[in-house]
């Protein structure tokens, strides 16, 4: 188990460095001058101001120092300051960041409470109408534009029926954002529960319970819902990686304050160094989502757990 | 690491006759077949389908309620909303095309190469594959906008590029399972040379693999794009692109709910009927989900 | 017979949801008390097929399973009836499958999982069933059970998995255990010891054993009584001694025959002592790194010379295959030389490589991936002539036609694809593919292994004149010694990485020196029930 999580811990690290590594490259990648770009929207910018900026950005150092420099100031916490308002890009991302986690979390959690029973069901009455009926709504599930769905619900709950707030962010607001994306992820959770499951089904070892003489419902919660249920831990970190990448999406249409709303936003204003920012936390957060799911699985599959 | 959001696949390398006929016995691939054709029809014959031009202003009165001259109503500027989304297909199929297109050939080559070349070539380029693919292709693509400027050419070169890692993996994980077999050893040991190796053997093997990943690709990378419309960052107005379109709807959320539900609604039909062509198509070409 | 266990007739099973093809037709059989009693027959026969219709086990909605009359301790049963299959299962009827490695539940600790079905189906308690499991572990040979009953199957072997499935099938003292090719996953030296412990077992319980199996040396070894099934039906019961003497049908004679024997004829002595053809010099491989390495292969040197065969025989993880592909340069060899043909390939590599592998072509294991599946027959026995590119196009067509009658498919095969080949076709394609450019060595990686008996016979057959004919030199790989008896002029014996003894086949095999070459040879199966040769190990 030692030497599975010390790769797990391997490619997080190896996910944040070349994400800090694709940030530095970012900014060199943009066509033309950065700094020309970022405050031709701000009037009155003389060429002495503009060379302070590149400076203070360090965009007048060759690539591999501004890298070192990067990281430098990273290990001290300072991602630098936003091109408009000057603050600092850190503070405000992680002042943002909550609301997203709190987004992304509940989001999963209408997922998988959704999703996971519908898939055991669909898995449990296979070949029958009811698998027939639950796999259609799941393809229409997955097909169904996020940012859409958001819209119809947001018509429907907070403005014909007047049942939630349309914006804000309250506790309440937080309903539909959190439905919104849990609804589409909860078609793809349906998908996988199915078929993790149909494929335990057909294990030898299900057939040896049957073989026992055991009753089949002991057979199906026992031995294959248990069979069925690592694989769906395994991709959750990568769902929770989706979900996140989904919430970007949801934070604009309910106006939700969280790091995806404030990305658009700098990508509009050309504000790089929020941009650079943002990437980095979002390839961190996953990361590290990602690497804890991977152990909660090692500590669930005895064959990792109890491997040398 | 798994792979995540979609099934594993393993598709038969064996030819198919009659693969057509299979796939329209099967209801997921007929209807999905329908939908495309639809699709295409509407974005070959736009000008003869849709009643006005996508663009003019004053079609109609502002914010008509569908009736049967507009069928999806009129906008704000009075255009014909039913003619907009007719003309939208064309970009929806575009964007679903390059970017899928950038996409596969990119992937294929850097999977197929990873396979093929094994040593520190396949550790540098699938180890980087996971990477931004454990990113998830919204970042991708956003930090490809970022980059290259809101506009609807940037947004499917953006989803094309986010797309990448998936297809590289896939291809990856095919082509190693295709060198792995005898036949293919064989060959090596005949005496192939790497061209032949990946030409004759390697790449038709793969292939059924990518198609079905592809045809699902196209629902994803048509839904991506769109999104980046709806967020402004990709087909600015007064393009009629769906996402651009429900976008704009959003102003008249009251007033003119069907400005929002049409280019929806249309995203939606589009995306479900490439993925049911997908899920056909994978249940013709894998023999292990044929009774799934 | 005495009081029969189970009777079964009309027994029928067909599959498919919508065109069911019926499979296992009209079979019937009986079963007395402590009988054992053996169903043989190759594959698709069907009879695995009537093992898991006798346990319900197979599949609602696809398999269709009748039966004119079927009677379990006397009392009967409909097979259509899940409760009353249910009912059976475990209790009255046990059941060891083929796959000790997939059979036990890979997440719950093998106490958990022999316990489980007696507290749910005696109501037993778990302190109760537990004991009952660690006396069973015990008497099935398991080094102390109560500390294993916590572990989980991964941390077993094959041939401990085997116990524990046979100890788990015992669990509630079943009239009828069935074990459906309980020892074809396994070794040959571990197959003996699971034999006997299924006999001793069922023996003591005075169950009876229903014997799945395609191996005629495993049905001599333990069955009172054989039925051979072919193609869905019973073609000839007797009693096992009587069916290996007086084999009253055609089919079974022919079964028999191709059974190849350790005591059967050898092959013809070759030709003339060529030269060398191969010469392996202390080769040496190790997979992983560090603390985990283990070598593969360990300081092995052997030569190979024009017209002979050398066997390398080993079990599994001898390290048998990874030296073939060494010898191919499929996998490059951390340390000693490997010389083909005059020519040293241990440190070629790109077209040189190429050049210098030409005289070396290999033959492998399974015949459905042996073969490219878009690649007609034809095209796959002119690849290696088009790489060599030493013949023109209309040359290559006539020798591409020329194989196929040589290999018995006939010049029509040409234009056919893999999967309208069986198994048997598709080998044979190969072997054509493997001798189009006239190479000086082959290596075969087990050629017959996944082969029906009847049709391993024959491709050995061809193999061995094909082999006279052109001077080859056969590298065959195998587990199997008496496959070994009918085709090597030498035999190499490899265990763990190193080759433990070698020598002309006469010699290894009727006086083996070292003892690991003893040890498998007793283990054996002899294919003769009357010179049942036990030897404890």
């Amino acid at each position: 188990m030692g030497r599975f999580l010390l790769r797990r811990l391997g490619m997080g690290l190896l996910t944040v460095f070349v994400s800090s590594i694709a940030v530095t490259l970012l900014i060199h990648l943009v066509p033309g001058d950065p700094v020309q770009i970022m405050y031709a929207q701000s009037q009155g910018t003389t060429p002495e101001q503009i060379e302070a900026i590149r400076h203070s950005l360090g965009l007048d150092l060759s690539i591999p120092e501004q890298y070192l420099r990067f990281v430098g100031r990273l290990a001290q916490g300072d991602l630098g300051v936003t091109v408009r308002g000057q603050q600092p890009v850190l503070g405000l991302l992680m002042q943002r960041l909550p609301n997203t986690l709190a987004l992304s979390v509940s989001a999963m959690m209408v997922a998988l409470l959704i999703g996971v029973p519908l898939g055991f069901l669909a898995a449990a009455r296979r070949g029958g109408w009811l698998d027939a009926g639950l796999m259609a709504l799941v393809m229409v599930g997955i097909s169904i534009p996020s940012f859409w769905l958001g819209l119809v619900l947001l018509f429907f709950f907070a403005v014909q029926l007047q049942w939630l707030p349309v914006t804000g962010n309250g506790p309440l607001n937080l309903v539909l954002p959190a439905l919104t994306l849990g609804l589409a992820n909860a078609a793809v959770f349906a998908r996988i529960t199915r078929s993790a499951m149909i494929d335990a089904m057909q294990e030898d070892f299900v057939r040896t319970a049957h073989a026992k003489g055991l009753p089949e419902a002991t057979v199906l919660h026992r031995h294959a819902l248990r069979a069925g249920l690592l694989p769906i831990v395994t991709i959750m970190g990568m769902q929770f990686a989706y979900m996140m990448g989904g919430a970007i999406v949801v934070e604009n249409i309910f106006a939700w304050n969280g790091i995806g709303r404030l990305a658009i936003e700098a990508i509009f204003q050309r504000d790089y160094p929020v941009i650079q920012g943002f990437i980095l936390v979002f390839a961190t957060v996953v990361a590290v989502v990602s690497m804890l799911l991977d152990i909660a699985y090692a500590l669930l599959d005895p064959r990792v757990r109890r491997a040398v | 690491m798994t792979m995540a959001g979609t099934d594993p696949i393993a598709v038969t390398a064996a030819p198919t006759p009659g693969l057509a006929r299979r796939l329209f016995s099967n209801p997921a691939g007929l209807i999905g077949t329908g939908i495309v054709l639809v699709l295409v029809a509407l974005a070959l014959f736009a000008p003869q389908i849709a009643p006005f031009a996508p663009t003019r202003m004053g079609a109609g009165k502002p914010l008509l309620a569908p009736s049967l001259v507009h069928l999806a109503g009129t906008d704000e500027f009075g255009r014909d909303m039913f003619s907009r989304i007719v003309f939208g297909a064309r970009f929806t199929l575009m964007v679903g095309a390059i970017a899928v297109g950038i996409s596969l050939v990119v992937g294929l080559c850097i999977g197929l190469m990873a396979a093929y070349a094994r040593g520190w070539v396949e550790i540098v380029l699938m180890r980087l594959s996971d990477v931004l693919f454990s990113f998830t292709e919204t970042l991708i693509a956003l930090a490809c906008v970022a980059v290259l400027g809101p506009s609807l050419q940037n947004a499917m070169i953006a989803v094309g590029i986010a797309g990448i890692p998936l297809y590289a993996r896939t291809a990856y994980a095919a082509a190693l399972v295709e060198a792995g077999k005898p036949y293919f050893e064989g060959s090596v040991v005949a005496g192939a040379g790497p061209l032949r190796l990946l030409l004759t053997h390697l790449l038709p093997n793969v292939l059924p693999t990518m198609i079905v990943i592809a045809t699902l690709g196209l629902s994803s990378a048509i839904l991506a794009a769109a999104g980046l419309s709806f967020l402004g960052l990709g087909a600015q107005p007064p393009t009629p692109e769906w996402g651009a379109m429900l976008s704009a709807g959003r102003d008249f959320f009251n007033r003119a709910p069907w400005l929002m539900l049409y280019p929806g609604l249309a995203i939606a039909v589009v995306v479900l009927g490439f993925n049911l062509l997908g899920d056909g198509l994978r249940h013709v070409l894998d023999p292990k989900g044929r009774d799934r | 017979m005495s009081e029969a266990i189970l009777e079964v007739s009309g027994l029928t099973v067909a599959l498919g949801r919508r065109a069911p093809r019926t499979l296992v037709d009209d079979i019937g059989f009986a079963i007395g008390r402590g009988e054992r009693v053996a169903l043989v027959g190759e594959s698709g026969s069907g009879k695995s097929l009537t093992a898991l219709a006798l346990l319900g086990l197979l599949p609602h909605g696809v398999a269709h399973v009748r039966a004119r009359s079927l009677r379990v301790l006397g009392r009967h049963i409909d097979p259509a009836q899940d409760a009353q299959m249910r009912a059976l299962r475990g209790v009255a009827i046990g059941m060891v499958f083929q796959e000790p490695m997939t059979s036990l539940n890979p997440v719950l600790t093998i106490g958990r999982q022999m316990s489980e079905a007696m507290i749910a189906r005696r109501g037993a308690g778990a302190r109760e069933a537990q004991d009952r499991a660690i006396a069973l572990l015990d008497r099935v040979g398991i080094d102390r059970p109560e500390l294993r009953m916590q572990q989980y199957p991964h941390e077993f072997s094959g041939g401990m998995r085997q116990r524990v499935m046979i100890a788990m099938a015992m669990m509630l003292q079943p009239a009828l255990l069935i074990a459906d090719e309980p020892t074809t996953a396994l070794d040959v030296t571990v197959q003996a010891r699971i034999l006997e412990l299924l006999v001793d077992v069922t023996r003591e319980n005075g169950s009876g054993l229903l014997l799945i199996t395609h191996d005629m040396g495993v049905v001599a070894q333990i069955a009172d009584r054989v039925a051979v099934m072919r193609r869905g039906r019973i073609v000839e019961e007797q009693p096992t001694a009587d069916l290996f003497r007086a084999p009253r049908q055609a089919y079974t004679r022919a079964l028999l025959a191709a059974v190849p024997r350790l005591d059967g004829p050898g092959a013809d002595a070759p030709a003339s002592a060529g030269r060398p053809v191969l010469r392996l010099a202390g080769v040496s491989k190790r997979f992983g790194s560090g603390r985990r390495a283990t070598a593969a292969v360990d300081d092995v040197s052997l030569e190979v010379h024009a017209g002979e065969t050398l066997a390398l025989v080993g079990e599994s993880g001898s390290g048998k295959s990874t030296l073939a592909r060494i010898a191919a340069r499929l996998t490059a060899a951390d340390s000693g030389t490997v010389v083909l043909d005059g020519t040293d390939i241990t440190r070629l590599s790109g077209s040189a490589l190429r050049t210098a592998r030409r005289p070396v072509q290999m033959i492998f294991q399974d015949p459905y991936a042996s073969l490219d599946p878009r690649f007609s027959a034809a095209r796959a026995i002119a690849e290696p002539l088009r790489i060599a590119g030493m013949l023109d196009r209309s040359a290559i067509g006539r020798r591409v036609e020329e194989l196929l009658v040589r290999v018995g498919l006939g010049t029509a095969a040409g234009a056919r694809l893999p999967h309208q080949f069986s198994g048997g076709q598709r080998q044979r394609i190969a072997i054509a593919r493997a001798l189009a450019t006239g190479p000086k060595l082959v290596i075969a990686d087990e050629p017959t292994s996944a082969l029906d008996v009847t049709i391993q016979a024959d491709i050995l057959a061809l193999l061995s004149e094909l082999q006279r004919e052109q001077q080859l030199a056969l590298l065959f790989i195998t587990h199997d010694l008496a496959v070994v008896r009918r085709i090597a002029h030498r035999v190499a014996v490899m265990r763990q990485g190193r080759i433990v003894e070698i020598g002309s086949a006469d010699r290894v095999l009727t006086a083996p020196q070292h003892p690991y070459t003893q040890a498998l040879l007793a283990a054996a199966p002899t294919g003769d029930p009357t010179s049942q040769r036990r030897v404890a190990l």
